[in-house]
């Protein structure tokens, strides 16, 4: 009865994600980085995938499956040099997911974020190491997506985006002080010129991740 | 003329005349060469209609799938089933079986020019044979063998199971020790140990295949398991061609129920012999070997059980006539099951523009009765503790549960509606961003999502146990709202919609649709079924359906289904017209039902007719 309703309730289902990265970086290059993916929209597609055994011919993990694998990320990330207070909360009647942590240095952050991912997957690590997606020297952050990266994200399957056609993704950059300009003709400064934001679909990322790239010059010390 | 010339004219006449309506009887026809084996077969008989199907289209059909490997190439691009030299006075038998032992798929089809066919089967080699009169071609996992104008195309797979036993056996008997010691290896690492980057040629457990070994030839365990296969397939093709074609024997000639129904004369005939389908699933295995006095118990309970059905194609328009026959006691179970009083008031509930319902109509004390009646001595007959303390706490339940009320608070009828998708209101969490410094809060809002309306209603003579139960609910949660007309529970429907209960005296009502709870309790009206739909569903047995494919299936999930299941949705998606299910009264030896789908558009019906066809397999070749 349960899997008739869950498949009669997916028949049209339209799928929406909502998905924000936030970074703060202080001006000795520490910081804090937050990560958020909302798909309370989506609860009721979700919940119906949920109540199934499988799909698409593979298993569905349950809630608890899925718990036990997100503490074992930060539980991994902890572990990381260089990061400290992780922190998730994983809301699944709403199904919004929120992770943060701080950092001694972005490339820190970033070694440590790619060494997690691929000692939970159990993968070999496939991304170049000398590869990152966000630099910082001191006064300007660059934010620019490896091409490894928009090859892997190009390879998903179609099937695979559905869920990105309505969703919203939003990055965030924080400083201790001003910010003077920056490249990308989509982002908006705030009101206080100490962060930027650039918003983009989801789906128009999948096609081009360069949207949010992103070359911030803050303010002389 | 001579008085004695003309007599000998005449004999000469005679004896002429009698030898081509010998010759015409003793040759054989297409259906003569299907295996004894096959458990599930679909006749074509008026194959010219597919004379237009191109070969590359039906190699896409799910019943092609398992013989088209290496058939259908280059060489059919551009080919239609006319130019494969097929005979199209003669019928198209399309089979499968499965044995304890092996699987075996194909076709049978007569043959109009041999040249034409070897154009598109140019893959065929040629191999001798002992067999008088039959020409062997094979490719490496299809066997074409024609005789006297006749073909057989077949394919013939072991079971791995099987494979492995006799591969096991061989090697073990060698001397061998076992050969899967890495898989031991490999679980002994414990789950969550993270291991050491390093090398895939380093690591041990990469080294999944044994080396081979030292002397060549020697096969190590996986070369000895394909030449087991090989022979194991080559042994069972001998014993079906011997079988066929030396003993002369096959199914169409050993099973008078095939051969009849093949005399009908439909467009197309399907067999599907049930009891040997359900004798050979896997499932039964436990039974066969622990308890082999109960699965003998359920083979003469399932014998004589055989699925018939009659392809009729009219204009626009396919039937698909079935009968499901069976012997004395499953008859039995089935025709109390069905000896139920149609209720007449569910047909109220049901919008005559559903794109989609079903009423169910089944008389489940009277069922339940006769199946205590007939399975239990099976059972009681065991040797066995667990099934002794299975029926002794069956009989104890019978003895002390009120049965008068389970069986009048849920009747046995139901019916449901698919009825369209509609808006409803859901809550969402949204990022909001301030403008000053792009701090984020989270804002709930009410949201219109896109919801299937679905509703399931249930024929009971005691709404009072509902009331019961509801009325003590809404006492523990909120959730839980009582209405004038109806009860709405709040987040049932996957913690986001709510669900709506409407009790009447006669029928306990579930729907997610506001509309019906608030506005139709009491039914339709004008808006529900027209006379000729409540009549159809009245006068249907024990079970009518109807749904409109482009409305329905369309929009089915495919991804939610196994891959097989998936087939079927995919191969009528894209379609347009009505499907229409309908049963007639079931007695002691059989149920009839009938298949109707009603085609709009510019297909051809043969396509269509391949279409249903497909469905049909896919369903039909599914393990019980």
């Amino acid at each position: 009865m349960k899997v008739f309703l869950c498949i009669v309730i997916l028949f049209s289902l339209y799928s929406c994600i909502e998905i924000s990265d936030d970074i703060t970086i202080h001006n000795d290059g520490s910081g804090t980085f937050r990560y958020k993916i909302n798909l309370s929209e989506s609860k009721i597609k979700v919940n119906s995938i949920l109540a199934l055994d499988s799909i698409d011919g593979k298993p569905v993990p349950s809630i608890a499956q899925i718990s036990s694998k997100v503490n074992e990320f930060v539980r991994l990330l902890d572990a990381q040099a260089g990061i400290s207070n992780v922190l998730v909360e994983e809301n699944y009647t709403d199904f919004i997911f929120k992770f943060s942590c701080d950092f001694t240095s972005i490339k820190q952050l970033q070694d440590a974020i790619r060494l997690s991912i691929a000692q939970i997957s159990k993968d070999k690590l496939t991304s170049p190491a000398d590869q990152y997606w966000l630099s910082w020297d001191g006064n300007t952050l660059t934010r620019n997506i490896p091409s490894y990266l928009t090859q892997q994200i190009k390879s998903y399957k179609i099937q695979e985006v559905e869920l990105l056609k309505e969703g919203v993704y939003t990055s965030i950059a924080r400083f201790d002080r001003p910010v003077v300009s920056f490249q990308n003709k989509t982002a908006t400064l705030s009101k206080n010129q100490m962060a930027v934001m650039v918003r983009a679909n989801t789906f128009a990322l999948k096609e081009n991740q360069h949207l949010l790239d992103n070359t911030i010059t803050l303010a002389p010390k | 003329m001579t008085h004695s010339t003309f007599r000998l004219s005449c004999l000469i006449a005679f004896s002429f005349f009698s030898a081509i309506i010998w010759a015409q009887l003793k040759a054989i026809r297409s259906e003569q060469l299907i295996p004894k084996d096959a458990v599930t077969v679909f006749s074509i008989n008026n194959i010219s209609l597919l004379q237009k199907i191109a070969m590359d289209d039906l190699v896409t059909y799910e019943f092609m799938a398992e013989v088209h490997q290496e058939l259908f190439d280059g060489s059919t691009s551009n080919k239609t089933l006319k130019d494969a030299g097929l005979d199209f006075d003669q019928r198209l038998n399309l089979f499968y079986g499965k044995t304890n032992h092996f699987e075996l798929t194909g076709f049978t089809f007569g043959v109009a020019n041999k040249s034409q066919l070897f154009e598109v089967f140019d893959d065929f080699q040629t191999f001798k044979t002992d067999i008088s009169g039959l020409e062997v071609y094979g490719t490496f996992f299809n066997n074409l063998l024609i005789k006297d104008q006749q073909a057989l195309l077949i394919r013939i797979e072991p079971t791995m199971q099987y494979i492995d036993e006799v591969t096991d056996s061989i090697w073990y008997a060698r001397g061998n020790e076992m050969p899967f010691d890495f898989f031991e290896q490999a679980s002994d690492a414990q789950e969550g140990t993270i291991l050491e980057e390093e090398p895939y040629e380093d690591n041990p457990n990469a080294n999944l295949f044994p080396e081979a070994t030292e002397d060549p030839l020697v096969k190590n365990y996986y070369e000895l398991r394909d030449s087991v296969q090989v022979m194991l397939q080559s042994a069972e093709l001998n014993r079906v061609l011997q079988e066929i074609f030396v003993e002369g024997q096959n199914l169409f000639d050993t099973d008078a129920r095939l051969s009849a129904q093949i005399a009908h004369g439909a467009e197309g005939a399907f067999y599907l012999d049930n009891a040997r389908n359900i004798d050979r699933a896997q499932g039964l295995w436990y039974f066969q070997t622990v308890l082999p006095s109960l699965y003998h118990d359920l083979q003469e309970l399932y014998a004589g059980n055989v699925i018939l059905g009659d392809l009729f194609l009219r204009e626009n328009h396919i039937d698909f006539e079935v009968e499901a026959q069976y012997g004395p006691a499953l008859g039995s179970i089935y025709s109390e099951l069905n000896d139920a009083k149609f209720d007449a008031s569910v047909l109220d509930y049901i919008p005559s523009t559903s794109p989609a319902y079903f009423t169910y109509n089944i008389n489940l004390q009277k069922a339940y009765e006769q199946a205590y009646e007939v399975l239990l001595p099976l059972l009681s007959d065991e040797k066995n503790a667990q099934i002794a303390m299975n029926v002794l706490t069956l009989e104890l339940l019978n003895e002390f549960i009120n049965k008068d009320a389970i069986f009048d608070t849920y009747k046995g009828s139901m019916f449901g509606t698919f009825n369209g998708v509609k808006k409803v209101n859901t809550k969402k969490i949204i990022f909001t961003y301030d403008e000053e410094t792009f701090e984020y809060q989270e804002t709930e809002t009410e949201t219109m999502t896109d919801m299937p309306i679905f509703t399931l209603g249930f024929s009971t003579s005691r709404p009072d146990i509902a009331q019961l139960v509801l009325k003590h609910m809404s006492r523990l949660t909120s959730r839980v709202q009582h209405f004038d007309n109806y009860w709405r529970i709040d987040n049932a429907i996957l913690d986001a919609a709510p669900l709506y209960i409407i009790q009447t005296d006669k029928l306990l009502i579930l729907s997610n649709d506001e509309d019906l709870a608030r506005f139709h309790s009491n039914g339709y009206g004008k808006a529900s079924l027209n006379k000729k739909q409540r009549k159809a569903a009245k006068n249907s047995g024990f079970m009518f359906g109807k749904v409109d494919i482009t409305q329905t299936l369309d929009r089915f999930p495919t991804e939610v289904l196994t891959p097989r299941n998936a087939e079927i949705v995919t191969s009528l998606k894209g379609k347009s017209g009505q499907l229409e299910l309908t049963s007639t009264a079931t007695n002691q030896s059989h149920t009839q039902f009938k298949l109707s789908y009603q085609f709009e558009g510019e297909e051809t019906p043969g396509e269509h007719l391949l279409d249903l066809i497909n469905s049909l397999y896919v369903v039909y070749t599914m393990n019980p």
